[in-house]
């Protein structure tokens, strides 16, 4: 259980808490003081921050305490694998909204170095039959709750985490690429080749939450930023897109936000008639879709081909 | 929370495109701005942003060395250095040693410098705020109450017709208590805001914590404070995780999986090992 | 004291040297090698982008080989158990060519699926992570288990050829076979008590790899249907991999029947009865796949479902039309008409029906693991234009060839150090007929 306690306390730590223990300085009673509950859930770090207070005065804070954090540890392979205790990550995605501008889709390669050509979220133009609307659908990975993908790994490299989140280990894949056959959602890719990253990424010791850096021979997906959680952030795609498209949350909190917004996760599925991709198919996604209902934008297909006619 | 990271963030573009599209240009002009941050009125920090005009957009510059101060840009005054990252963005904590020129006044004023790089000039940005804290408050039927007060001269005075947010703190979140999101201050500084999310899942002791915060303001900068409430419901989370099932990790197969795979290969093994004997005893035979 | 008929069957079947033609054979067969040992190292070099391959067609030929080969070793147990065990004596000269095959295939069956992952380096994760719940695992044990069956069936009855071997060692010429076969066989002495341990062994041997065999394929089939991919995505899969394996494998003993009975002159021992049989043997299996592939494509297209239509539709009219019309007709329909008849059965025509049969498996193995890769759930989006379709580069076929080259050189140099016609039980069974 020592290794729960650890992930636990980093996580509250970065998260969290804006409340303070204040250690040292507080003369009195003082009304600002945060509560007695703020300070039992979090662990202190032992490492101390003089700051200067409101009032002047001088202060000790525990690292742990402070937020935003400026900077994070990475987590251990193992903690990586068990991923944050008491979360479970979904996403929301309001098919209203999307009109295609792929911001998420530059912000997540960007962000995750991916091969260029090569793309984790894909947006692709949908029309189910002859005569039913057409409209944008952006696909990330759907870390299903039972993944087929994670079913056929010979090797542990891809492994759903108690937080919902599927990753990927690149230091152990072995490229036998059983993941992608499997995956009905077609979400992974594969590094066929080097990547040529530079330096300053390629060096970087592997992080199977931040998916940095990819390596050849080895699959990759999108990996919902589990590193961005830990720092109480938001994926890159959800803060990119500039529509709101995207919503992401805890769905223990029963919450989940494109930034902007904030809604309770179980309303907005329940009052817009969210659903889920091939449900039929029994993998239970962690992603819902907000039928494009309403929608703030025409659909305009550009790149109109004759390639994009399925559904 | 930081705010701006979010707002900013519309447009990413590597470092490397932005490098490269500075490579034959002009030096371009940089923008600088700064925010001021007072969470639970004891963490003090500032956030600088780095930002330039590239073919008609703005664009958030990194890795740009910024040097912080208060009050003067005299080297007494240096709070600290930072740079930027990817979103533009550097953080800096207020240290002690400004206690002395944060005591002068009410009013304080910040100030960042940019150190000239290649592509960029020497740039500075300010922003002068007025000290002010912030407090959170329930009171019986859920009611939340948020006070706001600003020290004039030596005296904390209550500040009227502010718009505060009164919020449940969420991952990267807040969310709003009842149908509106922010609440204006009255003439003794209090906003105050009816709780009407029923059953909203808390922690596992149903704990909340309730956030109250003025945003991006003029005067005041960003001030937040939370309080943590039992009026959540007690969440008990089941997950799958390490449970024997065909997607657990290694060694966590189903056991119906294990017995049948396991007693094929001992059944089958066993055959060939007595086989591979059976060699052995003919050997034994062919010497004697 | 010898009889004269022994010393002659002996003298037949005694392994010869490479002639003119076996050595030119051997050649082609090493520069194929080679071939595919260069492409392979720039492969290793650059990574599996010098293949076609891409995210959508994310199995290739290598998997198609791979799937041929697991098909084809199943051969040993059909001939070697199978009619072992059902008492069909005629089938005697052709257990050691089964044999041979099935354990050259399998060796390239997993050395090709080795050269289809992308961090070979990383292959002993296998054994440090292998998770149960991944058929892949399934398919690294059964295998494993299938090609020391394969050998063991392969050793037990080669121990009494052995002995005759080192009696005649002027035959065999070289000093270091010698001493191979002295470390194998020397304290096989002929005995009671010796005979009826091999005899026994084998007899289990000829059990247990049935069911290991129909594991291996069966498995196999599964990396495939355990997806939900349409055409994937069939309980109907096992049985269709295993009755095409049969076929091919079948094909390929009369193929392999066919050349060595031509260029080791035995006549006397793979007689035309042998081909007439093994016809006959061929068209069950041919109608038996042709049985599955109804099943297997008929079904689904009365139904029509939208996620099959395109795959389907792609077969049978569409990109994939030509290839699969010409697999279904030179795997089963032509090797049928020809089989059917008499003459058919005889050696040569056999042989062609062999031929057509292996050429036009290794086509419908290519038709299991591609098509349905290019058609899946959600329309191929976000991609460059390459990664929408799929044809082998250079360095793919010269992979591929290059293994087909080595099983074929693994047979080939098994027939120059060993009988390739088991020569004790040739003379036991004609001294029990002689006796009867």
């Amino acid at each position: 259980m020592k290794t729960n306690d650890t992930s636990r306390r980093e996580f509250i730590s970065a998260t969290l808490l804006a409340g303070l223990a204040v250690t040292g300085c507080s003369t009195g009673k003082n009304p600002f003081e945060p509560d007695a509950a703020t300070i039992e859930t979090v662990k202190p770090s032992g490492e101390m921050i003089k700051l200067l207070s409101v009032d002047g005065e001088v202060i000790e804070v525990d690292k742990a305490f402070l937020k935003p954090v400026p900077s994070l540890p990475q987590v251990s392979n193992e903690l990586a694998r068990q991923g944050i205790p008491g979360k479970k990550f979904v996403m929301v995605i309001d098919l209203s909204r999307c009109k295609s501008l792929k911001k998420c889709q530059s912000a997540c390669n960007h962000m995750h170095s991916i091969h260029p050509g090569q793309n984790w979220i894909k947006v692709y133009p949908q029309q189910e039959a002859e005569h039913t609307a057409p409209y944008w659908q952006p696909t990330t990975c759907m870390h299903c709750d039972e993944p087929p993908c994670v079913k056929v790994c010979p090797v542990d490299a891809t492994f759903k985490r108690q937080d919902g989140i599927v990753l990927i280990d690149s230091d152990r894949c072995i490229g036998c690429r059983f993941c992608m056959a499997a995956c009905p959602y077609s979400t992974r890719v594969f590094n066929w080749e080097d990547l040529n990253l530079p330096k300053e990424i390629a060096d970087k010791p592997y992080s199977c939450e931040t998916s940095v850096p990819q390596k050849k021979g080895t699959v990759g997906k999108c990996d919902f930023c589990p590193d961005m959680a830990r720092k109480g952030e938001l994926p890159h795609c959800v803060s990119a897109c500039p529509n709101g498209v995207f919503m992401f949350g805890d769905m223990i909190e029963d919450s989940v936000t494109n930034g902007s917004e904030t809604f309770r996760f179980s309303e907005l599925v329940r009052d817009k008639a969210g659903y889920r991709l091939m449900e039929d198919l029994g993998t239970k996604p962690s992603v819902y879709y907000l039928p494009p209902v309403n929608r703030n934008f025409p659909f305009e297909n550009k790149s109109e081909t004759e390639e994009n006619k399925k559904s | 929370m930081n705010k701006h990271s979010k707002i900013f963030f519309t447009a990413i573009l590597s470092q490397l495109l932005a490098i490269a599209a500075f490579a034959q240009a002009e030096k371009t002009d940089l923008s600088l701005s700064i925010s001021y941050f007072n969470s639970n009125n004891h963490v003090q920090y500032l956030v600088a942003h780095a930002k330039s005009k590239i073919d008609g957009k703005f664009q958030m510059i990194p890795n740009i060395n910024l040097s912080f101060y208060i009050a003067t840009e005299d080297a007494a005054n240096l709070l600290g250095k930072a740079v930027t990252n990817d979103k533009g963005d550097a953080l800096l904590f207020i240290p002690p040693t400004a206690k002395d020129e944060w005591k002068k006044s009410a009013k304080v004023s910040f100030i960042i410098v940019s150190q000239k790089t290649k592509d960029f000039d020497e740039a500075k940005g300010n922003v002068e705020i007025t000290k002010a804290k912030i407090q959170i408050d329930t009171a019986a039927d859920r009611k939340i109450t948020a006070t706001l007060m600003e020290l004039k001269d030596t005296v904390w005075t209550p500040v009227k017709a502010i718009d505060v947010k009164i919020a449940v703190k969420r991952l990267d979140a807040d969310l709003n208590v009842a149908e509106t999101p922010t609440y204006a201050t009255d003439s003794l500084g209090v906003a105050s805001a009816d709780f009407k999310r029923d059953s909203l899942p808390g922690d596992s002791k149903g704990n909340l914590t309730l956030i109250a915060k003025v945003e991006d303001n003029d005067v005041y900068g960003n001030l937040s404070a939370e309080k943590i409430v039992p009026w959540g419901k007690s969440i008990k989370y089941y997950t799958e995780f390490d449970k024997r099932t065909l997607f657990a990790r290694r060694g966590k197969s189903p056991l119906w999986l294990e017995l049948l795979a396991y007693s094929i290969v001992v059944a089958v093994w066993g055959v060939l090992i007595y086989l591979f004997g059976q060699i052995k005893k003919l050997k034994q035979l062919g010497v004697n | 004291m010898e009889s004269l008929a022994k010393q002659q069957i002996i003298e037949d079947l005694l392994p010869q040297k490479f002639g003119k033609a076996g050595k030119i054979w051997v050649g082609i067969l090493l520069a194929f090698c080679a071939l595919g040992f260069v492409a392979y190292c720039l492969q290793l070099k650059n990574g599996l982008v010098v293949t076609a391959m891409r995210d959508y067609v994310s199995w290739g030929i290598y998997i198609s080989n791979f799937v041929f080969f697991v098909a084809i070793s199943l051969v040993g147990s059909l001939i070697t158990a199978v009619l072992r065990l059902t008492q069909a004596k005629w089938s005697t000269p052709l257990t050691r060519i089964a044999e041979i095959i099935a354990v050259s295939a399998i060796t390239f069956a997993s050395i090709i699926i080795v050269v289809d992952m992308g961090r070979p380096d990383r292959f002993y994760n296998l054994f440090l992570h292998g998770r149960l719940q991944s058929p892949i695992v399934w398919d690294v044990i059964v295998i494993t288990t299938y090609f020391f069956v394969s050998i063991l069936l392969l050793y037990f009855p080669l121990l009494p050829d052995m002995a005759i071997m080192m009696k005649h060692k002027d035959v065999t010429g070289m000093p270091w076979l010698n001493k191979m076969y002295t470390f194998l066989g020397s304290f096989w002495k002929n005995t009671a008590g010796q005979i009826h341990i091999s005899e026994k062994a084998i007899n289990i041997l000829s059990i247990t790899i049935i069911p290991v065999a129909f594991a291996i394929h069966t498995v196999t089939s599964w990396l495939f249907a355990t997806t939900y991919r349409p055409g994937w995505d069939s309980t109907n899969f096992g049985a269709y991999f295993i009755s095409g394996a049969f076929l091919v494998g079948a094909g390929a003993v009369v193929v392999a029947m066919y050349v060595f009975r031509r260029s080791y002159k035995l006549e006397n021992y793979i007689k035309d009865e042998h081909f007439d049989k093994m016809g006959k043997v061929l068209v069950l299996l041919a109608l038996l796949y042709l049985y599955f592939n109804v099943n297997e494509f008929l079904v689904p297209a009365f139904k029509m479902k939208k996620s099959e239509e395109e795959h389907l539709m792609g077969l049978f009219t569409g990109e994939f039309a030509i290839v699969f019309w010409f697999a279904i007709s030179t795997a089963m329909l032509i090797p049928i008409l020809i089989l059917i008849t008499k003459k058919g059965r005889k050696p040569f025509p056999a042989f062609i029906a062999g031929i057509l049969v292996v050429i036009g498996s290794w086509f419908k193995r290519y038709l299991i693991v591609t098509p349905t890769l290019l058609h899946p759930f959600l329309p191929m989006t976000d991609v460059p234009e390459v990664y929408k379709h799929y044809f082998p580069t250079w360095q793919e076929w010269s992979i591929a060839l290059g293994s087909l080259a080595g099983a074929l050189l693994i047979i080939t140099i098994f027939a120059r150090i060993f009988p390739i016609i088991p020569i004790q039980e040739t003379i036991t069974e004609i001294e029990e007929h002689e006796q009867a």
